[in-house]
């Protein structure tokens, strides 16, 4: 392994540059880190480089740890994005100067130069100026001197990103080239997908510091796992369905499982992805040659040299939402992007405001949804310790944010908006702002009922009382998280079980949350001491120990706690040996026959807990608990 | 068809004769009036007994030690400066200290103090009788009042901006990244800075010296107080001149003036025509 490095992180001020990054690249492979300017991939570059030291982790080069080695131990080529030659030395002298720094001799180094300037392709022109070369030229200069210390790991910032793009097309082919002939380690950064595809061995694709999905261009955008990565490279039709007895829906009609199948459970949401070359166009349905979605009309036709690129738009279908191509608001349809090789469109030409079929060829299950958040703001200070920790917890986890302002005073709310706008700032995956100025419940329930939200964050006092909370808990079918205090401190978390409960949906829903905010867990359970005997210690141990494992596979950190007598006094124990900043509980889902109540255990806590933020994980299974337990009575 | 963009320069030819002039003609007569023809009587004064006489006047034994012994502690004054100066300007614009800003803006402070007073406040601190002049020359011997390191310290003194505010920019303009490069290729710092960064300031550097060499050998005011007026001893050019002005030594007075005036003016062409190779390399880059 030549490069690897070990949950990498760097913050500068409050932001988060670096998340928690984990990365091998093998001998001689070239891997690119692509990701829009700001995602952190520069920044992860200097810290291989020694330029900047992380706060966390671990960088290894050839087995060797070098994280708290300086820069000129590390032995890396590094080619900065400026090409950074030295204005005040020849070419030559510059491809030399780290021979020069080694004292070897004049005459070898010489030869080296030498050897270096003709493997760039610039013979002859050891004797110019940095200023008297091209853009590209210099470019080449900044590659020879790199790689004049036979570094063990090349590290490229950008190279390309400063040249024409005719330039940058020939050099890539050079450098790829160079890059295989000295067969070393290479990491290049960069935000166009082109150069990615055409140079990476693998690509990683960053956003906001962290490091999304790792895997050949191949793999990367055909079988993305993420809602990001899939609709970051090229363009994608992202939909959001149903999967179902090992079917999946796209409203009422189905399409067999694609053969990578995930553990996605039987009967859930998935975001179902298509490529525009994966979608078939026909005048009758016999000839598509694949299952029919539906019908539509082309809008939009045009040809790029390659593919003719159509856009069809398909009535709304029950249920199916449309995540990419985004549909323009107020629109009730659905958009598709469609390409079709050249001879098709000969052989079925259309035109604007053709009726067409559309067939999916083709779907990927997006194994790793992302996170959606509904964020709740009434003007309140409350819901500004809502704003700045849910926004905090969006943009470290790249959620996807509904910002639902709530209020009668409609100038009061949109002056409130607008600041929350402004403290949500950049940094946010995708930002929605919806007003209502129903209450605060039937508000909440309305956004719910349009689109799906996997947690609502709002603010709350134990003072507020329980009884709003019922309500919110009864009109929604996710999750809940109450914010307490203005801090963004989110470090540790104490997930609370109930010994028997069926834990582990909260267990899975914590771990997805908390991998994303890098915090630790501890899971704590209490037995009462009637129950304390050998065989239910055994048991409860075992259940932990479950959640442990899948707290694991989210790369939390986590640690169990079993303690005797009731879960309250149990909590209140755990939070005076460490400092917990979010209790996480299990409640059961709503049930339309029952009522949703916090008057026992769940209640007792919220009213009980003071200086620390709350995530209610509202479980299915609870649900089908109970169904079982009335079918048995 | 081809279309230009006409910059609104006033030229003879674009209106007029009377409008240019009107605006040309005080600027011109201004300088003119207030450093030309100055210059020109120093010259004409100075050689109005011949070249021969002149010579004679500035190797007067008094003269002549005034003159060299300007010269050497404006020289001494000046290597000090570079290096100095080069430290000053390198910790004010790469290392973040609490008092940085306050240092930063203080540095410009003897340009506006007047010289009498830096000579005043140097004798206060160095005087025989006072704790640090005391104890400089009595344990040290080292004296610094009346005698020659007191004429380098006031030159310092009123000579400090010059360098520091001439590689400032220059610093903070400076690439960082072919630093990082040059670190990357396994270069310590010690090389970095004079392999890569001193390069970049050896102009700047060398202006700014030159401008305080020339700004130091006309000081009078804080040189007087500090050195005193001891002929053969600590007297410098400038106070030479004083003194010959006052006993009615016109032609001393204006050999060693013009003698001076010819050093500062010969300095000053070479900083400027340092500065503007600077100018043409920059647009060059």
């Amino acid at each position: 392994m030549s490069i690897l490095l070990e949950n990498i992180s760097k913050h500068y001020g409050q932001q988060v540059v670096v998340n928690n990054v984990s990365l091998e690249v093998k001998d001689g492979e070239f891997f690119v880190l692509l990701g829009a300017s700001g995602s952190g991939k520069t920044t992860v570059l200097n810290i291989i480089a020694g330029l900047i030291p992380p706060e966390k982790g671990r960088v290894s080069l050839h087995g060797r740890d070098v994280t708290y080695l300086p820069t000129q131990q590390r032995n890396v080529g590094f080619v900065f994005q400026n090409y950074a030659l030295f204005q005040y030395m020849t070419v030559a002298e510059n491809i030399a100067f780290g021979l020069e720094v080694r004292k070897v001799p004049k005459a070898q180094r010489q030869r080296k130069s030498d050897e270096l300037l003709e493997l760039v392709g610039l013979v002859g022109m050891g004797n110019r100026m940095p200023h008297q070369l091209s853009g590209g030229q210099q470019q080449r200069v900044a590659l020879a001197r790199a790689l004049a210390l036979s570094p063990d790991v090349l590290l490229l910032d950008e190279p390309l990103g400063a040249l024409d793009a005719k330039i940058r097309v020939e050099l890539r082919r050079s450098l790829k080239n160079i890059q295989r002939k000295s067969g070393v380690a290479t990491i290049l950064v960069t935000h166009d997908q082109e150069e990615a595809f055409d140079l990476g061995d693998r690509i990683g694709v960053m956003n906001f510091g962290r490091l999304i999905e790792v895997g050949t261009p191949k793999a990367l955008y055909q079988y993305p796992k993420t809602e990001y990565v899939a609709s970051f490279l090229g363009s994608a039709n992202l939909l959001l369905g149903h999967i179902k007895d090992q079917e999946v829906f796209i409203g009422k009609q189905s399409f067999p499982m694609p053969d990578e199948t995930y553990n996605l459970g039987s009967n859930t949401r998935a975001q179902i992805l298509f490529r525009p070359e994966d979608v078939a166009l026909a005048k009758r349905v016999e000839d598509l040659g694949c299952l029919p979605l539906g019908k539509g009309k082309i809008i939009e036709t045009g040809f790029n040299g390659a593919a003719e690129r159509l856009r069809v738009d398909m009535p709304a279908i029950q249920g199916v939402r449309a995540i990419s191509p985004p549909v323009p608001y107020g629109h009730p349809g659905l958009m598709m992007d469609v390409n079709r090789a050249p001879e098709q469109s000969t052989n079925l030409p259309f035109n604007k405001g053709d009726d067409t079929w559309v067939g999916i060829r083709r779907l990927h299950i997006l194994s790793h949804p992302g996170l959606s958040f509904l964020l709740l703001a009434d003007g309140s200070l409350r819901s500004q310790s809502a704003i700045s920790i849910g926004g905090y917890m969006a943009r470290m986890s790249h959620a996807q944010v509904m910002l639902l302002g709530v209020g009668e005073d409609r100038t009061r709310l949109d002056t409130f908006l607008q600041e929350a706008k402004k403290e949500l700032g950049s940094g946010m995956a995708s930002l929605e702002v919806q007003t209502s100025s129903a209450p605060v419940t039937s508000a909440i329930s309305e956004a719910a009922e349009k689109q799906h939200f996997d947690l609502t964050i709002m603010g709350w006092r134990p003072t507020a009382g329980v009884q709003q909370l019922e309500q919110v808990l009864r009109s929604i079918d996710h999750h809940l998280f109450l914010a307490t205090q203005p801090s963004t401190r989110l470090n540790r978390a104490l997930v609370c079980l109930a010994s028997g409960e069926p834990g582990k949906d909260t267990v899975t829903f914590a771990g997805r949350l908390l991998r994303h905010i890098g915090a630790e867990a501890t899971l704590l359970t209490a037995i009462s001491a009637s129950q304390n005997d050998e065989f239910s210690r055994y048991r409860v141990d075992r259940f932990l120990d479950d959640g442990l494992n899948s707290l694991a596979r989210f790369g939390v950190p986590a640690k169990k706690k079993i303690q005797e007598g009731n879960l309250l006094e149990a909590i209140e124990e755990e939070r005076q040996l460490a400092d917990y900043d979010l209790i996480v509980l299990g409640a059961p889902l709503p049930d339309p026959h029952a009522q949703t109540s916090l008057s026992g255990v769940i209640g007792t806590i919220l009213m009980h807990q003071e200086n620390v933020s709350f995530l209610i994980v509202q479980s299915h299974q609870y649900q089908r608990m109970q169904n079982q337990l009335r079918r048995i009575l | 068809m081809e279309s230009k963009l006409e910059l609104p320069v006033l030229r003879r030819s674009s209106k007029g004769h009377g409008q240019g002039w009107l605006l040309r003609l005080p600027g011109i007569l201004y300088l003119t009036l207030m450093i030309v023809v100055p210059l020109l009587v120093i010259i004409q004064d100075g050689l109005r007994e011949g070249i021969a006489e002149l010579i004679h006047q500035i190797t007067l034994p008094i003269a002549r030690h005034a003159i060299l012994l300007t010269l050497w502690t404006s020289a001494l004054m000046t290597i000090i400066n570079a290096v100095m100066g080069l430290m000053t300007a390198f910790v004010l614009v790469r290392f973040e200290f609490p008092g940085k800003r306050v240092l930063n803006a203080i540095v410009d402070l003897p340009l506006a103090i007047p010289t009498l007073v830096t000579g005043v406040m140097l004798v206060m601190l160095y005087g025989p009788q006072e704790t640090l002049g005391n104890f400089l020359a009595n344990q040290i011997g080292f004296e610094v009042i009346f005698a020659p390191p007191g004429i380098v310290i006031s030159l310092l003194f009123i000579s400090f901006p010059f360098v520091v505010r001439n590689i400032q920019p220059v610093l903070q303009e400076l690439d960082r990244t072919q630093e990082l490069a040059a670190s990357t290729l396994g270069a310590g710092s010690w090389k970095t800075f004079w392999k890569i960064v001193f390069p970049a300031l050896i102009l700047p550097l060398t202006s700014g010296s030159l401008m305080s060499f020339s700004r130091a050998i006309g000081e009078f005011g804080a040189v007087v107080i500090v050195a005193g007026n001891i002929p053969l001893k600590t007297q410098t050019a400038a106070v030479y001149t004083l003194g010959a002005v006052e006993s009615e030594n016109r032609l001393g007075a204006s050999a060693v003036s013009l003698l001076l005036t010819s050093i500062a003016f010969l300095i000053l062409i070479t900083a400027n025509a340092i500065q503007k190779y600077r100018g043409r390399k920059n647009a060059a880059d």
